[in-house]
């Protein structure tokens, strides 16, 4: 009698124990994912909401929203916004066009592709830090030639440095990341054209389809997914790194050339107002998944169109 | 439509030479195929026809005007490809009426055009759809849509077939056929399937290295080869090649194998002076039993069966030789078996250059 009582309640715990079994085999992955990615995370977001200056033994207390109400108030910080969009509109726009014509061209054979098809991918291999250093000096009138070159063909007044110049100095930093990031797109493109099959060519050329035309209708169809794919991961990549702007101009003179990712290693590391400096990221955080959300969307709509 | 003339057509990359001076001349209206082993420069030859290659010397005349330095689009030639080459953006309808489009034809004729061309092929209900909803068959179906669409002087197809299974390509075979029938249109068929060359072909060109080897009607390469290549290459099971010797007799040439009597030809044979010959018989001509022909005994080795026919193995005199039979045999290894060989079966080729001897 009592075993046929007992038995009912027995298989409705096991039937909880096989509902929690996913969950148990899945938790030591979970927990390490938690202690190594979301902890770090809402530690740092916290940070926004605290009064954290690294040489204030008295600060760290709760402070609400005054950090974001500062944001908004902070002209550098939108001028770094504005910059923002300028870095990485003319980073990711020019890598992208000068990296497609490189893989045009290096598409097609001719003596001495590899070692040029080499030389080319080479700034990719470069630490961002060294290429920064080095444009640097390329771009110092004291020892770099390029100001003397520019002047000499009238593009400049004088041989000034550039870096210096609160009008001109992120310029400097985007053209090191678009020698730098070129390569990134020519290898992508070039993969993605060749993976396109000879004989749909040569059937296009049957078809009376001259270059310009095969280029439209074959070789862009055929590009497009990749083009969308690289360009939406190369503008999270390129927003989101400041070396070359802390290599180059340390975000000056005067915050000039400072981006927000740049700006929040400033306000961090220099300032050394922590929490201030999580508030910027913060944003940061907020606008580019805003835009991997966008990304995600358009990648969905495309993979749905396939 | 157009006839096609090729002449003293050489092609070089680098090096290798692909095509060795090649002369050939297809009728307007002829379904001509060209078949060889892989790298025989078969291929080769229909891209320079296209004007996807250049030659590197000689002529290439299409319906009289010679297109050797005309680019593709200008030669008013279709291809069709092995993997189809499909334009995978465009659906069904796009893809064959591209052509058109690039001539800017009103948009109601194409639609027109490519609908006749797609009732033809049976694609009216996949206008709609992008290649890699297509099957295979469908597939190689919409590129036969593509050529047709271009009412071309020439088709030329390049291993069409080769990407299909075996029943489809069967079907296909016989559709192109059909197509050409209703079309009457000059086509150059390129396969290595010396069974496609066969079923489809008014005239065989076999090639080997770069070399046109016999150019023919199917029976004419199967009945009357030219070489041992062409012997070998057509039909399948391949004809047997034995070596023996002959010698002139009073009756005419007796050929023996081994030493032991083979058969002999009652006509006049130029035979090389040491007698050494390669004897060439198909498996199909040769019957077991004893019969019209001379008899000549050979050991039994294996039976192989697809259940309309059997290829029976056998030995003779140490060299191996097949038999293609319609009987159903029962035969145990080594067991002695009887062969009524024809003396009209027979063909003779020189073991040194491989010619025929005649």
């Amino acid at each position: 009698m009592s075993a046929t009582v007992s038995l009912p309640t027995g298989s409705r715990a096991r039937r909880r124990l096989l509902m929690f079994e996913p969950y148990l085999y899945s938790a030591p992955a979970l927990l390490l994912v938690a202690a190594t990615t979301l902890i770090p995370i809402v530690i740092g977001i916290s940070y926004a909401f605290r009064n954290i200056m690294l040489l204030d033994p008295t600060s760290g207390d709760f402070v609400g929203l005054d950090n974001f109400r500062e944001l908004l108030r902070d002209a550098s910080f939108w001028n770094a916004l504005k910059n923002t969009v300028v870095w990485t509109a003319s980073c990711v726009g020019f890598q992208f066009l000068f990296g497609l014509i490189l893989a045009l061209m290096l598409n097609r054979p001719f003596p001495g592709r590899a070692l040029i098809q080499a030389t080319i991918f080479l700034p990719w291999a470069i630490p961002t830090f060294l290429v920064g250093m080095n444009w640097s000096w390329l771009l110092n009138p004291a020892i770099g030639p390029l100001p003397h070159w520019a002047y000499a063909l009238g593009l400049m007044n004088a041989p000034d440095n550039i870096l210096s110049d609160p009008d001109y100095a992120l310029w400097g930093p985007i053209f090191a990341g678009i020698w730098w990031g070129t390569p990134f797109f020519a290898i992508t493109l070039l993969a993605a054209l060749q993976s396109i099959p000879r004989e749909i060519y040569e059937a296009a050329e049957i078809d009376g389809a001259g270059g310009l035309e095969r280029f439209r209708s074959i070789t862009l169809p055929f590009l497009a997914p990749t083009m969308v794919i690289t360009v939406l991961l190369r503008t999270i990549w390129v927003a989101n790194s400041p070396e070359l702007i802390v290599v180059m101009t340390k975000g000056g003179p005067a915050d000039a050339s400072q981006i927000v990712a740049s700006y929040v290693f400033t306000q961090a590391y220099q300032g050394l107002n922590f929490g201030y400096a999580s508030a910027v990221a913060t944003a940061l955080v907020l606008l580019l998944l805003v835009y991997a959300f966008l990304l995600i969307a358009i990648r969905q709509t495309m993979l749905g169109r396939r | 439509m157009a006839s096609i003339d090729i002449k003293n057509v050489r092609k070089d990359f680098g090096p290798v030479s692909v095509l060795k001076g090649v002369d050939l001349a297809i009728a307007s209206g002829e379904f001509a195929v060209l078949v060889g082993p892989s790298g025989c420069g078969k291929s080769t030859l229909l891209r320079l026809i296209a004007g996807l290659e250049d030659a590197s010397s000689g002529e290439i005349h299409i319906g009289g005007r010679r297109v050797d330095d005309l680019p593709p689009r200008d030669r008013d030639i279709a291809m069709v490809f092995q993997s189809y080459a499909l334009y995978p953006h465009m659906n069904v309808r796009d893809n064959m009426g591209y052509s058109l489009r690039l001539k800017r034809t009103p948009q109601a004729r194409i639609a027109e055009i490519v609908g006749r061309a797609g009732a033809k092929l049976g694609l009216e209900a996949l206008g709609e759809r992008k290649p890699r909803e297509l099957s295979g068959g469908q597939r190689q179906r919409v590129a036969m849509g593509r050529a047709i669409v271009r009412n071309p002087k020439a088709f030329l197809f390049d291993e069409p077939l080769s990407n299909l299974d075996a029943r489809m390509r069967e079907q296909m075979r016989f559709e192109i056929r059909k197509l050409h029938r209703d079309l009457g249109a000059t086509s150059v068929y390129v396969t290595h399937d010396q069974i496609e060359a066969m079923t489809m072909a008014d005239r065989i060109v076999a090639m080997n290295a770069g070399i046109i080897q016999q150019v023919g009607t199917p029976l004419e390469l199967y009945d009357d080869p030219a070489n041992v290549f062409v012997a070998g290459f057509i039909g399948s099971p391949a004809m047997n090649f034995l070596t023996g010797e002959a010698r002139r007799g009073e009756t005419g040439v007796a050929l023996s194998v081994g030493g032991k009597a083979f058969c002999t030809l009652p006509q006049a044979v130029a035979v090389p002076e040491d007698g050494r010959v390669t004897i060439g018989i198909r498996p199909e001509r040769i019957r077991i039993g004893v019969g019209a022909g001379q008899a000549v005994e050979a050991a039994a080795d294996l039976v192989e069966t697809t259940g309309a026919a059997s290829v029976v193995h056998v030995d003779l005199a140490g060299q191996a030789m097949k038999i293609f039979t319609t009987e159903r045999l029962q035969l145990s290894q080594g067991q002695r078996i009887p062969l009524a060989i024809e003396a009209k079966d027979v063909c003779l080729f020189d073991p040194a250059g491989g010619g025929r001897l005649r």
